[in-house]
């Protein structure tokens, strides 16, 4: 069996697993809700980014821009401020298109920038749009965000079994934690969308661009529609992710969760896990934001309940190491796997010339270039 | 009827002149080589033929044809797009686009709410015993948000603005349709456009994608071919695996071709030097081109591999295919082509078949000196 078909399966078996969580009879689980839906959601961010990034090789550092302006289309649309009153399935379409389409926009002026400058300019769109949710105060409410952002699921049908209150587990609908549910299913059919997508023409086309450019537009391929199209997948699947995120929280939190920080976990997220490779980069999301925002928590409080630090030193909690152990993991990472956890075969292969061997040389007829 | 006709080509990279006033013409079917010492433009001609470079001076006619992107509606309607989304969206910073969300929106939808929760209490003073819930509904829907009054708003707030919107709009619109035909009237000759016109080429430094395998380095040169809508891709709907596999077998039936057959899932950096030539040459007979530019194809060959190459080359014409190639293998030159141009410090100096070259005296003392030809 191919190493493929065995990631498949782990896929498969992990999807299981989290589909069973809500069900398990634990004490724990209920209360980390929240950050098990926001795992779920900021894996869909980190699929879209790995389309730019990973696919196409647009190295982008302000993603979280496009989370943002998805989160907040969805706050905008169904906030109780405004009269819009979306659904959720409206959400669904309206606030991936807004990030695609400022995606498009924002894009299609720098299409001729490559590598380095390129990352520069999308690092300053990334701070210009949190600055620009954080002061266009008539529609994002500043620093204090929209809230309550509380959809019906299905447009025109007024739910009273759907709790508008509070996230988490708590707000079940006929019992079940609904809002897990659908980041769950959505994340599952990203998942196989792009699966499909990296084996269709356009998949091909996009690592063609990523490995050469000029040999890519000389085979037919406009590279800047290449481009224009991973960075509008990328937005589209961000701004889902934004609006999922805005949903479960109830609110589109404070503008601080859409700026450069979240930019560089995903990126973080999408290379630590394996650039290209959907199960690489969900397994990046979950062993760093889970252990960033589950793990580090249940730590802590468990030494709390085993009274090791009762005085609450702050060198004897589990969270006033969290930044150093994630760094030294990132070094440690970068010096024996820079391909990732679980790479894309081809990334590999771009970063480990010496297993795979070297193209033989040519003679000495390879020297006498002509003009 | 000339399948290539190159006009008094010149390309000048800042004071240097690397090709200067060649003209060539390419007739149907034939296979045609330029040859010349090193630095004599061979490979700026090539590049200037696929529009890698755009030429100084002098045109390149394909099927008697510049090959270039066609000035359409189609251009004109996106510019004029562009040009509107520039305006409106400069326009809307010009008025002050919080303002104007607040005046329409929020400050209607305040005072709605008021209205609501006013209705409520009244309603609640005057029949006390019903729910607040049923209250509340039927209050929201006794008074509905009145888009009419949002517009309303909205047009007074920009009509109190006019002035500075209109001139800003004027400003962001000409600007970005300016801006979006100067950039295409740029990507006019770009070398897509020349491919899928029918130009296909090779590189004198091999540029495989290095790290696809085989098989996908062809189906990379088949995408213009396969059709099929990425969205539907994603979906799983549509012909998505039918035409895969046909595309999959076009590609083995060229890999056949090129005699690459039995290796498509090798990685192509792995590939021997000369298999990695013959894998550009079906890559690029991937694209279906009427023209086949090969930059030196022999280059790192050794003298079996290139007997093989010449026997590829003539099967490629003999698929109708018009085949340019440059080369330095004076045995491989002189053995196929049936005509050769000779270029040297950007200036052809002589044309013809291969016997008039070389017995040519011009040719002989600025490429050969005086050697006899090999």
């Amino acid at each position: 069996m191919s190493l493929r078909g065995v990631a498949s399966y782990w896929l498969v078996a992990a999807f299981l697993l989290l589909a069973a969580v809500p069900f398990l009879p634990s004490k724990s689980a209920p209360i980390y809700a929240t950050q098990f839906t926001s795992v779920l959601c900021l894996a869909v961010l980190a699929l879209g980014l790995n389309v730019i990034v990973g696919y196409a090789g647009l190295l982008h550092l302000g993603i979280a821009a496009f989370f943002g302006i998805g989160a907040y289309t969805a706050g905008v649309l169904s906030t109780t401020a405004f009269p819009f009153g979306a659904s959720f399935l409206v959400l669904l379409v309206a606030a991936p298109l807004a990030a695609a389409a400022v995606g498009v926009v924002t894009t299609a002026p720098t299409l001729r920038l490559r590598g380095d400058y390129l990352a520069l300019v999308t690092l300053g769109f990334g701070i210009i749009i949190t600055r620009l949710i954080v002061n266009f105060d008539p529609i994002t409410d500043g620093t204090k965000g929209l809230t309550p952002v509380s959809p019906n699921l299905f447009p025109g049908v007024d739910d009273p079994e759907l709790p508008k209150y509070g996230p988490g587990w708590n707000n079940t609908w006929r019992k079940y934690p609904y809002m897990y549910f659908l980041c769950l299913g959505v994340l599952a059919l990203v998942v196989i969308g792009l699966r499909n997508l990296e084996r269709s023409r356009l998949g091909r086309a996009w690592v063609a661009l990523r490995e050469d450019e000029l040999a890519a537009s000389c085979m037919g391929l406009n590279p800047a529609r290449l481009k224009l199209s991973a960075i509008a997948l990328g937005a589209a699947l961000a701004g889902l992710a934004g609006a999922l995120y805005a949903v479960a929280q109830d609110g589109t939190t404070e503008p601080k969760a859409y700026d450069f920080n979240r930019s560089m976990i995903t990126i973080c997220c999408v290379i630590l896990g394996g650039l290209g490779n959907r199960p690489g980069v969900l397994l990046g999301v979950v062993l760093l934001v889970g252990y960033d925002q589950i793990l580090t928590p249940l730590l802590d409080n468990w030494i709390q309940q085993q009274k090791l630090n009762p005085e609450g030193k702050e060198y004897l909690k589990v969270s006033g190491w969290r930044l150093f152990i994630f760094g030294v993991a990132l070094i440690l990472m970068m010096r024996f796997r820079p391909e990732g956890l679980l790479p894309e075969a081809r990334h590999k292969r771009e970063l480990h010339p010496e297993e795979t061997g070297q193209p033989a040389v040519g003679g000495e007829q390879k020297g006498a270039s002509s003009g | 009827m000339a399948v290539l006709t190159v006009r008094k080509l010149t390309m000048r990279f800042g004071g240097i002149t690397a090709v200067n006033g060649v003209d060539l013409s390419i007739e149907k079917g034939q296979i045609f080589s330029v040859i010349g010492p090193n630095g004599a433009g061979k490979t700026t001609v090539f590049n200037a033929v696929t529009g890698i470079y755009e030429p100084t001076e002098g045109e390149v006619l394909f099927q008697d044809e510049p090959l270039q992107r066609r000035f359409g509606p189609k251009v004109l309607a996106g510019a004029v797009a562009v040009g509107l989304l520039a305006g409106l969206l400069v326009a809307l910073f010009a008025v002050n686009a919080g303002g104007l969300w607040k005046r329409a929106i929020r400050d209607q939808e305040a005072a709605r709410q008021e209205a609501i929760s006013d209705a409520i209490i009244k309603a609640s003073e005057t029949n006390p015993g019903r729910g607040l819930e049923e209250l509340k509904k039927e209050a929201a829907a006794a008074h509905p948000f009145s888009w009419r009054a949002a517009l309303s708003g909205a047009a007074d707030h920009i009509g109190e603005r006019s002035s500075r919107a209109t001139v800003c709009f004027i400003l962001g619109a000409l600007i970005g349709f300016a801006g979006t035909l100067v950039t295409w009237r740029r990507s006019r000759r770009a070398p897509d456009v020349i491919t899928s016109g029918g130009i296909a080429r090779t590189f004198q430094n091999i540029r495989l994608f290095q790290s696809m395998t085989v098989l996908e380095n062809v189906l990379v040169g088949l995408t213009r071919g396969i059709k099929g809508n990425p969205v539907l891709a994603a979906l799983g709907l549509g012909a998505q695996k039918r035409t895969e596999k046909d595309a999959e077998t076009k590609a083995a039936e060229l890999l056949a071709f090129v005699g690459l057959a039995g290796k498509h899932n090798l990685i192509a950096k792995n590939l021997p030097y000369g298999d990695q030539r013959r894998l550009e040459i079906a890559r690029a007979l991937a694209t279906n081109p009427t023209l086949l530019l090969l930059d030196e194809p022999a280059a790192g060959m050794n003298p079996s591999e290139t007997v093989e190459l010449m026997g590829l080359i003539r099967r490629i014409r003999d698929r109708g295919v018009t085949v340019m190639l440059i080369e330095h293998h004076m045995n491989l030159v002189m053995g196929i082509s049936d005509r050769i141009a000779v270029l040297n410090f950007g200036q052809k100096i002589a044309e013809g078949t291969p016997g008039d070259i070389a017995s040519d005296p011009k040719v002989i003392e600025a490429y050969l000196g005086s050697e006899e030809v090999s």
